[in-house]
């Protein structure tokens, strides 16, 4: 293992270091605070009244019979809440793309949505209380699967279909069906994933705790307690100052809790409305039931290859399931983007959906871009058998290593550092292959059915500055007045042990003791604005601002020492909370005499010095830190079971300077067990009413120690760009791992044909394939639907569906095109506002749009009310704009293609 | 997850918690262990008005050994029945099931009758009572009567008791001879309900078959006695089995059901794999320690 | 709705109150009593995280009444560490070997760990390491566990 030095940092002497936890002794002994350990003086308790169905009006509530419970304070509904307007936002800090309240107002659209709030003295009386409520439907049939929500009717309101998100294009480019055309050898490939819940173990909660009107304290389970002030801010329309969050322990959270969403929302409105501390724990029948979900995907992968192996071209056809109000209307364009990015691929295509339905809304989990991974490398796997490969031989041909950089990839990323190259061959200088495949040979011949899988992978970590909530990192450090260090960050952790990492690099970097160095987190009063845990980030961001901040101090403390000691700053040395002169040893000083001089004596600092020795610094990263990761598996598959027994596991990954190898290495295998977990164990199902049919631990199956192998790690370390060197791991081993799996039990059961890739790879599912027969292993709709949807379908009649539909009654003549439009462009990031100016002139139409970003010209046609033209951009890549514009009296609409980015709907009307 | 109310009483003598569960009409629930009970409980998918607490009933505890019977009085846990060397010598069996049930930390407070009476069709120890012929001591009010274990199942978590009646003790008549224990079952993690699962016991007389009790559990709405296969086990030398063909007789006993957890063909061909096994394993050469 | 008065000792001290009929063992320890290290994970007996020790056993809180502790004597994870906040043998074990992240399912291990390897009885390694597939883990991913799991069972090897 490989330790980097941090550039301007004296000797590693933590960093790299498998140091005791700070958080270690709080948890160990009982006294860790999540937010169900909070208990406020006139602290109320609530509970749910839930939809028992998937769709539908609601007719009537009648809360008489609870409202006569002793006990029960109040029952609100969405009317009552309405007193204090909320505004439902993304991830992306936008307007929720389909308008939602926090309660259920007038119609249900998921089993399990919230539609009553009961508060009450405890949580014993407010199930009471829930039970009492009763609440009349008009049920409705629901959309529940991918497939339905092709075909049936558009769930939400004022939509022409279910399309929660597109990306892409329909249609194949001309030069990649040539491609796959000619290819000497062409796989489909399809994998169907099953939905998961993130299950952490600490399900929601929060305590909402109103002051003032302007001030509002919240103990919350969440990823970053500034992100949840500015987001509850925005809601609410307070400022994000106004709004206290405190997390100080969060038990796992993995994407579910980046912000609040509706039962969090109607417990911080009903306090503010009742105007008392309430408590809202979600217990574990509604986190598996109630709870935003991830990872229902269909897709199918085309890959052509020449005749020696090399990738010539490959194709996509992508849906997800958003449920019916996401974190964040999603077509999951990153899949897209890192599908091929480790390998060397010419030409990419994809036509990329996310599908609204009648379940639990998407959110965020561990790497929620995972299925690239999944996909393409059960893709080349299958490939390598098909055509007679090794898979190994066959990934070498194809993917990326230093020696291929800088590269730009088919879908534009700019790659200069990445090793998943070098990963893979670390990785089998470590696995012995030929005497893996020996082993395999004499225990088919006896009947055991052993496997090997690989997989290799990039993935984006540490991104900031392209998405409004991922920002830098601000870190405030300080040396007390007494010596002692303390560091006031942004930083979270629900397990990440971010005070333990960042402890660590302040120490190696000012030259104190780890023990001397404490870092406040936890609290939004602390650091400046972050989001917190999401995207593999604080590793990277975190870490170079907590370098950066020390650095700055350090430089402080050897200007003010030189002074004192008479000796040029360069030559001051500190180390283990000392400073040093060099060559005169006599005049060594503690830290804490001249933090106290700093602080009480202004008179004898140099001139211009700021008293105190307290720094503060923002850091912005590069863009974007790649990780790179090969990993290995062996498994035995029962051939009278269909189990899989996981015999070894391998991770070979370089995600730059390891601050703390324990918490790197826990990282991997917590995300390796959540793939072991999607692989083989884990399935949130729906019934055809919409109904959970996984409501506790007894059906929903997390793995347990028997599942995870003891994992085997070797780390790589090539430094990133970023200061200090890191790279991120967080969600890594939840990509990698399920591929690698996969790719294990395909190779075991290589002799009973390819195995259908819909997970769960369940026992049935597994003996199906060893017995040559169905053994009724479930929904085949799911996969069906892509039977009807082969890539390069003709055109789909519901495409015109985004536009509106023609007013056959409009007098076209009289249409008046001309003048100016106040335009919104719903971006995938959010809405864009632009004003537009037309002229036409017979059948020309010529014009411009303005922005906050400029003004750009076009010329075009105009049909009718039907404006068409054209738009060549450079920003954010050179892509064509082709707009499609409907005229209606006074108000436009219509539709953006943005070159490979898929198509924006364009509203706005006449400006006055 | 909280439960609806109720009243809870620890009675002292079962002629108390008798006279409770009569009085109740049906509205009363006995809680042996509770690791059962509970989950129902906090789901509210049980409401009773009035919880009856067994575990101070002294003589609800208790293991007897006789010559021709081992009683085991309903309240014994599951632990410490495990570590009981009466039964790890006489009652091989029983053992080897309690090892899967559950977990440690549930088998700590779990008890025999509790899991025996509430009758869940894919646990172990309904199967083995079916199996090894164990008669089940009832009482209420009224009386006592016993019923055998295999006519005890009449449906999913639907038994022969009577709301006012409470299962006292469970004996298992003595085995004669050389006996072998027979267990498995297919679980997709430890402590998981079994997908399928055969247990019980094989006598022999030499190199014959002189007694088989066997039941499948998790394959149809209650233990089911493999009445067949022991039938045609029975009587007959070690040495002249054809494996396969007593494997087919096993599975046509069954009726499995499909469920989240597996496919009712997938328990057929899983649970027909694991009767020649076992049955091998058992009775094939040199498999008698 | 029954009420009872209860007589318990808690983590060494003597302990009396009156609780309702259907309040949980995990919600008394939590509430009444402020042990806020037993955390409910599942209330359905599945995950471990509720387990203390009740007569010297692993057991799960969720699945207890509180009136059903009547008399008995409980130690949750803050009777563990010794005087002056030394920390037992288990606990010191599980963070040398990593073995905890969130800590939200921790107390339960180290009750169970507890209750198997402290009692001055020796006991196989692989036993603790079954008990272990009794508490549902969702950071770690379990390597720690196992390692501390077995650390601790080899050390109680006469």
């Amino acid at each position: 293992m490989t330790i980097a030095a941090i550039p301007g940092v004296g000797a590693a002497r933590y960093v790299g270091s498998r140091v005791q936890r700070k958080e270690d002794p709080r948890l160990l002994t009982g006294r860790g605070q999540f937010v169900d350990d909070i208990a406020l003086p006139g602290m109320l308790h609530c509970a749910f009244v839930r939809s028992p169905i998937a769709r539908g009006t609601i007719r009537q509530i009648d809360r008489a019979a609870a409202l006569d419970l002793p006990g029960v304070h109040a029952v609100y509904t969405a009317e009552d809440l309405a007193a204090q307007p909320v505004t439902m936002l993304s991830f992306y800090l936008v307007a929720s793309d389909v308008p939602m309240t926090p309660l259920a107002d007038g119609h249900v659209a998921y089993a399990g949505e919230p539609v009553a709030l009961v508060i009450a003295d405890d949580r014993y009386i407010a199930e009471d209380a829930a039970a009492l409520v009763e609440v009349e439907y008009d049920e409705q049939v629901p959309v529940v699967t991918i497939a339905d929500a092709m075909t049936g009717p558009a769930i939400h309101p004022g939509r022409q279909d279910n399309v929660a998100a597109e990306m892409g294009d329909e249609d194949i480019d001309e030069a990649l069906q040539s491609a796959l055309d000619n290819a000497a050898h062409l796989i489909d490939h399809r994998v169907t994933h099953q939905r998961v819940s993130q299950s952490p173990m600490e399900t929601r909660g929060v305590v909402a705790s109103p002051g003032g009107p302007e001030e509002l304290t919240l103990y919350i389970t969440c990823q970053s307690p500034h992100m949840v002030a500015r987001w509850v801010g925005l809601a609410l329309g307070l400022p994000s100052r106004a709004i206290r969050v405190i997390a100080k322990d969060v038990g796992g959270a993995f994407g579910l809790k980046n912000h609040p969403w509706k039962e969090e929302m109607a417990v911080i409105v009903a306090a503010m409305l009742i105007g008392r501390p309430l408590k809202w724990i979600e217990d574990r029948w509604e986190s598996l039931t109630a709870s935003n979900q991830a990872r229902e995907q269909d897709v199918v992968l085309r890959v052509g290859f020449d005749e020696t192996g090399r990738l010539v071209g490959s194709h996509a056809d992508y849906s997800v399931n958003n449920g019916a109000y996401p974190q964040g209307a999603d077509a999951n364009i990153a899949v897209h983007m890192f599908l091929w990015a480790a390998y060397k691929l010419p030409l990419y295509g994809f036509h990329s959906r996310g599908w609204y339905t009648n379940t639990n809304g998407l959110a965020a989990y561990r790497g929620p871009w995972a299925m690239e991974s999944l996909v393409r490398e059960t893709a080349l796997d299958k490939a390598a058998r098909a055509m007679g490969m090794d898979p190994v031989d066959l990934r070498r041909r194809n993917l990326i290593g230093l020696a291929d950089q800088p590269r730009t990839t088919a879908m534009g990323l700019e790659l200069t550092d990445v090793t998943p190259a070098e990963c893979l061959d670390h990785l089998l200088g470590y696995v012995d292959v030929p005497a893996f495949r020996r082993e395999q040979a004499e225990a088919r011949a006896q009947g055991r059915y052993l496997g090997l899988g690989f997989a290799t992978y990039i993935e984006p970590t540490g991104s900031a500055g392209s998405i409004a909530s991922m920002t830098g990192e601000l870190a405030q450090i300080r040396i007390e007045p007494e010596g002692k260090v303390t560091a006031s960050l942004s930083t979270h952790s629900q397990g990440h042990g971010t005070a333990t990492t960042m402890a660590q690099l302040i120490a190696d970097t000012l030259g104190v003791a780890y023990e001397d160095v404490t870092v406040f987190e936890g609290d939004s009063q602390h650091g400046g604005f972050s989001p917190g845990a999401a995207g593999s980030r604080q590793g990277v961001i975190a870490g170079g601002a907590a370098i950066e901040t020390a650095q700055i101090l350090k430089a402080k403390v050897q200007q003010l020492a030189a002074h004192l000691l008479n000796a040029s700053p360069e030559a001051i040395r500190i180390e283990g909370g000392m400073v040093h002169v060099d060559g005169a040893e006599p005049m060594s000083r503690s830290l804490r005499e001249i933090a106290g001089i700093a602080y009480g004596e202004p008179d004898r600092l140099p001139p211009g010095f700021e008293s105190g020795l307290e720094a503060q610094h923002r850091y912005q990263p590069p863009p974007i830190t790649y990780t790179s990761a090969a990993h290995a598996c062996v498994v035995e598959v029962d051939p009278a079971t269909g189990f899989v027994n996981i015999r070894r596991w391998v991770s070979c990954e370089d995600c730059g300077t390891i601050i703390n190898p324990a918490v790197v290495e826990g990282q991997i295998a917590g995300g390796l067990a959540q793939g072991i977990g999607m692989v083989l164990l884990e399935e949130v199902g729906y019934d055809a009413q919409g109904n959970a049919t996984a409501a506790t631990y007894k059906d929903y199956l997390l793995p347990a120690i028997s599942d995870i192998p003891e994992i085997e790690f070797l780390h790589l370390c090539t430094p990133s760009a970023s200061t200090g060197g890191m790279r991120g791991v967080g969600e890594g081993g939840a990509i990698i791992g399920p591929p690698t799996l996969v790719n294990a039990i395909a190779d075991a059961l290589a002799p009973f044909g390819e195995i259908p890739l819909t997970l769960p790879l369940s026992p049935t599912r597994l003996l199906s394939v060893i017995e040559g027969r169905d053994l009724g292993a479930g929904k085949p709709d799911r996969a069906a639907s892509l039977d009807r949807e082969p890539a390069g379908a003709p055109h789909d009649p519901r495409a015109e569906n985004v536009l509106p539909p023609a007013d056959a009654a409009a007098d076209l003549d009289s249409v008046v095109c001309d003048g100016d439009w106040a335009l919104v462009l719903k971006s995938p990031v959010g809405p864009q506002p632009m004003t537009g100016y037309f002229e036409t002139d017979g059948g020309a139409l010529s014009g411009y749009l303005a922005s906050s970003e400029g003004r750009q010209d076009f010329t075009g046609t105009i049909d009718g009310n039907r404006l068409l033209f054209d738009l060549k951009v450079v920003k954010p890549m050179k892509i064509t704009l082709k707009y499609d514009l409907v005229v209606t009296g006074d108000t436009i609409a219509g539709t953006c293609k943005m070159g490979m980015f898929g198509k924006a709907r364009v509203t706005g009307e006449r400006k006055a | 997850m909280k439960p609806a109310p109720f009243d809870y009483v620890r009675p002292k003598t079962l002629a108390e918690a008798l006279a409770l569960l009569a009085d109740a009409g049906g509205g009363a629930t006995v809680i042996a262990g509770g690791q059962t009970l509970m989950p129902l409980l906090n789901l509210r998918m049980s409401q009773p008005f009035i919880l009856v607490d067994l575990a101070n009933i002294a003589e609800l505890h208790g293991i007897r050994a006789e010559a021709g019977a081992i009683s085991i009085a309903a309240m014994t846990r599951q632990n410490a029945a495990l570590a009981d060397p009466v039964l790890q010598q006489r009652l091989p069996a029983l053992v080897s099931a309690l090892r899967h049930v559950g977990h440690h930390q549930t088998r700590n407070r779990g008890t025999l009758g509790g899991s025996i009476a509430f009758g869940e069709p894919a646990a172990e120890l309904p199967a083995v009572a079916v199996a090894l012929d164990a008669r089940l001591h009832l009482q209420s009010v009224a009386g006592k009567r016993t019923i055998a274990a295999r006519d005890f199942y009449i449906g999913p978590y639907a038994t022969v008791a009577q709301p006012d009646e409470i299962l006292t003790t469970i004996e298992f008549p003595g085995w004669a001879g050389d006996h072998l224990p027979v267990f498995g079952e297919i679980a997709r993690r430890p402590g998981d309900y079994a997908l399928t699962g055969l247990v019980g016991a094989i006598e022999r007389d030499g190199p014959r078959i002189t007694r088989a009790g066997l039941a499948w559990l998790g394959m149809g709405p209650t233990p089911l006695r493999a009445t067949g296969l022991e039938q045609r086990l029975s009587g007959v030398g070690a040495d002249a089995i054809d494996f396969a063909a007593l494997a087919d007789l096993a599975i046509s006993e069954t009726s499995p059901f499909d469920d989240k957890a597996a496919s009712a063909e997938y328990r057929r061909t899983a649970g027909r794999k694991l009767a020649e096994r076992l049955l091998r394993e058992a009775l094939g050469q040199g498999a008698i320690p | 709705m029954s009420e009872h008065r209860v007589h318990m000792t808690i983590n060494g001290r003597r302990c009396e109150a009156v609780v309702e009929g259907r309040v949980s063992l995990t919600d008394f320890l939590r509430e009444e009593v402020g042990y806020t290290g037993v955390h409910a994970g599942c209330e359905h007996g599945a995950c471990g995280s509720c387990t203390v020790i009740v007569d010297g056993l692993a057991v799960r809180s969720c699945l207890m009444l509180a009136a059903q502790a009547d008399g008995a004597t409980i130690t949750t994870v803050e009777g563990l560490a010794g005087p002056g906040g030394r920390l037992h043998r288990v606990q010191q074990m599980l963070m040398d070997e990593h073995g905890l992240q969130c800590g939200f399912c921790t107390p339960g291990v180290l009750m169970t760990l507890a209750a198997l390897t402290s009692q001055g009885e020796p006991i196989d390694p692989q036993e603790v390491e079954a008990a272990m597939s009794g508490h549902l883990c969702r950071c770690t991913g379990y390597q720690g566990i196992r390692r501390a799991a077995r650390r601790l069972a080899a050390g109680t090897a006469s």
